[in-house]
């Protein structure tokens, strides 16, 4: 059944695509892996013209994530980036994005239904009380009053059409919902986003690589970073943070190109939120920056204590 | 592995030797045998040399290969154990143990032998993971490991006795303890990951602090990082009454906490990373307050002290308070802390941006950092600028003198115009400097900015949409900012036009449309209604979203006391005071005579203030004061009851001296009350122009004042002014946006 689903959403975007990728064995996962084929998909998102209400492969995503299958909507899900990029960056030109937008609408209402519009909530917990982790010996006082309760993403409503004001909630919910499917992205996809991380913030945070003033000079990708700066409100700005986080720090399989991708990228976020002094995102972001560097640093003298220690004697 | 070094260990001369039983073989020939490939010949003479059974001579030659880095050969010695019969031998001699109490000199001896072989079987198994781990057959490393912690788990029922635990046997464990996750990690089978890591920390493994505190560092930075939800930890390990974390960051928070508390205690050593994970989960949730509360408590020594003061004004300031977050900065920056520090200086600069009472301090700060942001912190030089323009903008408002005032108005919109030579592409630039120019008058610079900051935001913020409209209606071009307003309530959706449609119904009445207002008005009571009954308190709706009800009410008895209806207007207030508990009971004199009323309330104020003043904050409550008394005021006054409201009127300026709408409201009844009273008439104006030079109506009775005392010219000047500044009135103040 799910097959056929995705044999058709293959075929259809071949007829869309420049250089028809050859038919595959395994359509759904060809879709998400395939780089010669996200490749071809990120370069049409790409033109200059794309996303406009009639656009063809805006209307393939729309329709393949409708199609309800999950491992189709993973495919559309791991083009958020690119979609997000361009269109947040585009959107001051005042061109026609209908296509764009649909298809965020569609991510935007399918987290929506899947949370029942419930807000998400943290706990913070309060550690005079016990926990599963820890004992303590609080006067019993009362069970769960003392807890701060922290709302992470508010409760949502539906949206028919893309309001400017609600423009940024509504990209934000969809990145809440690639940030719930993050392990099975595929690295290309984390890339794409860490670069428009950069370009949104539209400071090269070059200049903070080091603080102990070692003076590495990287290429400075002006054209880019300069053309793409938005506007970053908390709601957009905090979802963004947690898919940087994994990027930098979340895969153990470490890649390394990903990797300095999302240090540039935090960088460059540091420097944007010291420019918008902005407390809450120089905290978080200023913390991802210095993980990065002790990640680095401690990379070469990190002790294994699973090992067994080497011993002259070898005894029983 | 990058510690294969250690392997190496010849070169320092010592002989590497085997050892049991009290004799001691070379290691050199035993390896000489395994070289040949002869594993059986290497294990015979290790069984005569040291008198050993065959599993001890097994596990010592693997032992002896992992140890030289040949892991190939290890795994082909551990292949000829069949250790996982061992363990079966184990089990049941150790299940007699928990019988045989009586017999407790017997059963100790007894205990340390099997403790011995379990520790030999058990790190045979452990050595067979490792050695499978460097080889990259990640999943049969782990069900290995894994198996070595079901049989701790099988053969100590009880959990591991600590007392008396033997040492080899307890690193063997804690090691597959640490190990198991990691390699679940390194498989990829993240849920697997999950379950090792709980197992870990939920059962009596006996872990030293450090390595428990190791893997709980761990599991929080998987837990916040990996992208897998890990789901709720399984019923069995809750116990009753304690906190069990429901998702992914409560557990991660929970254990960062943990950490932190452990090293309060003295237990672990402090590990920098624990408190930037905690620092980046935290301003997640934006509970900048409890990571405030942990940095106070760390010790001193820990941070510099600087670090420790920016980063808690940065939490401070991150909820809104920003006067503990300033005195932080302001010992952070001391001439002999760190006094140059951009981040402190920029962020003190922009908290004092926003007090006029703190802006020329904020002043001082802005030139430090303009004057310190250079070379790779160059490009912070805008952010100065700006910051520079914000806090001279607002100092020129508590200026003494018209001279001054006009020296650091013209040197904020320098800064500011300097900023974006820096910064052409920031948007709240374009912002600052459209209200900056729209307070001056310069109405088509303003309207420049305001329709750049749109461009600018994609129109996706509200205050733009209404400097827009502000800036229009400044132009006297109500129905192109009526054009505005309908296409920022296009671009809103319901719960969030409040504002906008406030904007609408005084755009309608500045059209002479007054029922249209109206009309516009009960929607607005509409949508308050409706806002009232859909939240709960977890729809967080930022308070500017939110409908201000007594605004409401406020705008529609201003309305009715442009319309002469004194009863609507009474109403109006009514169910504006409504809104604030300390007039309650006043309301219950409904149908009385209004007047009567008032008259009693005002002469009742003082005493109200009194209890008022206890019970609520003074921001709230003066705003609340003053909308009642500037109301009852102007009704007084519609009334002709001079004197009334005269009295009311002073009695709110011996509240708040600097509130314009009462100095102008005074300047203008002295005025009206003969010569005598012309004088005073006139300094109150003039006083009220000092604050607000752009009050129209402060020019146009300074005129009249004038005029009265025979100064023609003067008058004239006062009138043109006062026509001049009506032309380009707004609807609402421009700093009501700022």
């Amino acid at each position: 059944m799910s097959d056929t689903k995705a044999e058709t959403a293959y075929k259809s975007l071949s007829s869309i695509l420049t250089n028809t990728p050859p038919s595959s064995q395994n359509p759904a996962s060809s879709l998400l892996y395939d780089p010669e084929i996200s490749s071809q998909v990120s370069a049409l998102l790409r033109h200059p013209n794309s996303g406009a209400g009639d656009d063809n492969l805006c209307r393939w995503l729309y329709d393949t994530f409708q199609s309800s299958d999950p491992q189709l909507q993973l495919v559309v899900v791991r083009f958020l980036p690119m979609i997000a990029g361009v269109y947040l960056s585009r959107v001051t030109l005042r061109k026609p994005l209908a296509g764009f937008e649909a298809v965020l609408l569609a991510l935007y209402s399918h987290e929506t239904t899947s949370r029942k519009g419930q807000s998400l909530t943290v706990n913070v917990p309060d550690l005079s009380h016990p926990s599963i982790y820890h004992e303590s010996k609080a006067p019993s006082k009362n069970n769960a009053t003392d807890l701060n309760l922290a709302v992470i993403s508010p409760s949502l409503e539906p949206h028919g059409t893309v309001r400017s004001t609600r423009r940024a909630r509504i990209v934000g919910v969809a990145l809440e919902l690639y940030y719930s499917k993050i392990p099975q992205m595929p690295v290309g996809s984390k890339i794409e986003f860490c670069e428009f991380c950069q370009a949104w913030a539209g400071q090269d945070g070059d200049m903070r690589k080091d603080g102990n003033g070692g003076d590495e000079v990287i290429n400075q990708k002006e054209g880019i970073s300069k053309e793409g700066r938005i506007p970053l409100p908390w709601e957009l700005l905090q979802p963004v943070l947690r898919i940087l986080g994994h990027c930098l720090l979340g895969s153990n399989k470490k890649n390394k190109e990903l990797y300095e991708a999302a240090c540039c990228a935090s960088r460059s976020l540091y420097a944007r939120s010291l420019h918008d002094i902005n407390p809450n995102a120089i905290l978080a972001t200023g913390s991802l920056v210095r993980l990065a560097k002790m990640g680095l640093d401690s990379q070469n003298d990190q002790v294994d204590h699973t090992q067994v220690p080497w011993t002259r004697v070898i005894s029983l | 592995m990058a510690d294969s070094g250690e392997y190496e260990g010849d070169d320092d001369g010592s002989v590497r030797e085997l050892c049991a039983n009290g004799a001691c073989m070379k290691a050199a020939e035993v390896e000489a045998k395994l070289d040949e490939g002869n594993i059986q010949e290497a294990e015979s003479s290790l069984r005569e040399g040291l008198s050993l059974n065959f599993e001890e001579a097994r596990a010592l030659l693997g032992r002896l290969e992992y140890q030289r880095g040949n892991v190939e050969g290890a795994l082909r010695v551990f292949d000829g154990i069949d250790l996982h019969a061992a363990i079966q031998r184990l089990q049941p001699s150790f299940s007699e143990k928990s019988a045989s109490k009586k017999c407790r000199s017997r059963s100790d001896s007894h205990v340390s032998v099997s403790q011995h072989a379990a520790s030999l079987v058990l790190e045979a198994i452990y050595l067979k993971a490792k050695s499978l781990q460097k080889l990259g057959r990640l999943t049969e490393a782990a069900n290995e490991c894994k198996s070595v912690l079901d049989a701790v788990e099988r053969i100590f029922q009880q959990g591991i006795p600590d007392a008396q635990v033997d040492n080899r046997l307890q690193e063997t464990v804690s090691r597959a303890v640490e190990l198991l996750p990691e390699l679940w990690k390194q498989v990829g089978c993240d849920h697997d990951a999950v379950a090792a890591y709980r197992r870990a920390l939920l059962s009596q493994w006996n872990l030293d602090n450090e390595c428990c505190a190791r893997i709980q560092k761990r599991f929080a930075v998987f837990l916040l990082h990996s992208g897998v939800e890990a789901g709720p930890p399984s019923l069995g390990s809750q116990v009753e009454g304690s906190y069990v974390p429901k998702n992914n960051l409560e557990e991660a928070i929970l254990l960062l906490l943990i950490l932190m508390k452990k090293y309060h205690l003295g237990k672990i050593k402090w590990d920098p990373a624990v408190m930037e994970h905690l620092t980046y989960a935290l301003s997640l949730c934006s509970q900048t307050s409890i990571l405030a509360k942990q940095l106070e408590e760390i010790m001193p020594g820990v941070f510099l002290r600087s670090d420790r003061w920016n980063a808690l004004a940065l939490c401070y300031s991150a909820i809104g308070q920003n006067d503990a977050a300033l005195n932080l900065l302001r010992k952070s920056l001391h001439k002999h802390e760190r006094p140059n520090d951009l981040m402190a200086l920029l962020l003190a600069a922009k908290i004092c941006s926003e007090d006029c009472h703190l802006a020329a301090e904020g002043i001082q700060y802005a030139r430090t950092a303009l004057s310190n942001a250079q070379g790779k912190d160059e490009h912070l030089k805008g952010v100065g600028l700006r910051m520079l323009g914000l806090c001279l903008g607002r100092h020129a408002k508590v200026s003494s003198s018209d001279y001054e005032r006009s020296r650091l108005q013209s040197e904020a919109l320098k800064s500011l115009d300097g900023a974006i030579t820096f910064e052409n592409n920031n948007a709240d630039l374009f912002f600052d400097l459209g209200v900056r120019y729209a307070e001056q008058r310069n109405l088509s610079t303003a309207l420049r900015y305001a329709k750049q900051y749109i461009d600018a935001t994609g129109g996706s913020v509200l205050k733009g949409w209404k400097l827009l409209a502000l800036v229009l209606s400044a132009q006297q071009r109500f129905s192109e900012a009526e054009v505005v307003t309908d296409a920022a309530l296009d671009e809103t959706t319901k719960w969030e036009q409040g504002p906008i449609l406030r904007l609408k119904a005084k755009l309608k009445i500045a059209q002479a449309l007054p029922m249209d207002a109206i009309e516009t008005y009960r929607y607005l009571l509409a949508l308050v209604q409706a806002q009232r009954k859909s939240f709960g308190p977890l729809r967080s709706l930022s308070q500017d979203d939110k409908v201000n009800e007594f605004q409401v009410w406020h705008g529609l008895a201003n309305l009715y006391s442009g319309l002469s209806h004194w009863k609507d207007v009474a109403i109006c207030m009514g169910k504006a005071r409504e809104l604030k508990a300390y007039s309650a009971e006043m309301l219950h004199t409904e149908g009385k005579n209004w007047n009567f009323i008032l008259t009693y309330e005002i002469s009742n104020l003082n005493l109200h203030l009194l209890h008022a003043w206890k019970v609520t904050s003074l921001a709230r409550f003066l705003k609340t004061f003053f909308f009642f008394f500037g109301s009852s005021c102007v009704m007084h006054e519609g009334c002709g009851q001079t004197h009334e409201a005269l009295r009311a009127y002073i009695n709110a300026l011996l509240i708040e001296p600097s509130y314009v709408p009462c100095k102008v409201l005074v300047g203008s009844l002295f005025s009206k009350l003969g010569p005598k009273a012309l004088p005073v008439a006139r300094s109150l104006l003039s006083d009220a122009l000092r604050i607000e030079p752009t009050n129209r109506k402060a020019w146009y009775y300074l005129g009249l004042v004038h005029k009265d005392d025979g100064r023609i010219a003067d008058a004239a000047d006062c009138f043109q002014a006062a026509s001049m500044l009506e032309e380009s009135d707004p609807i609402e103040s421009f700093s009501s946006i700022a």
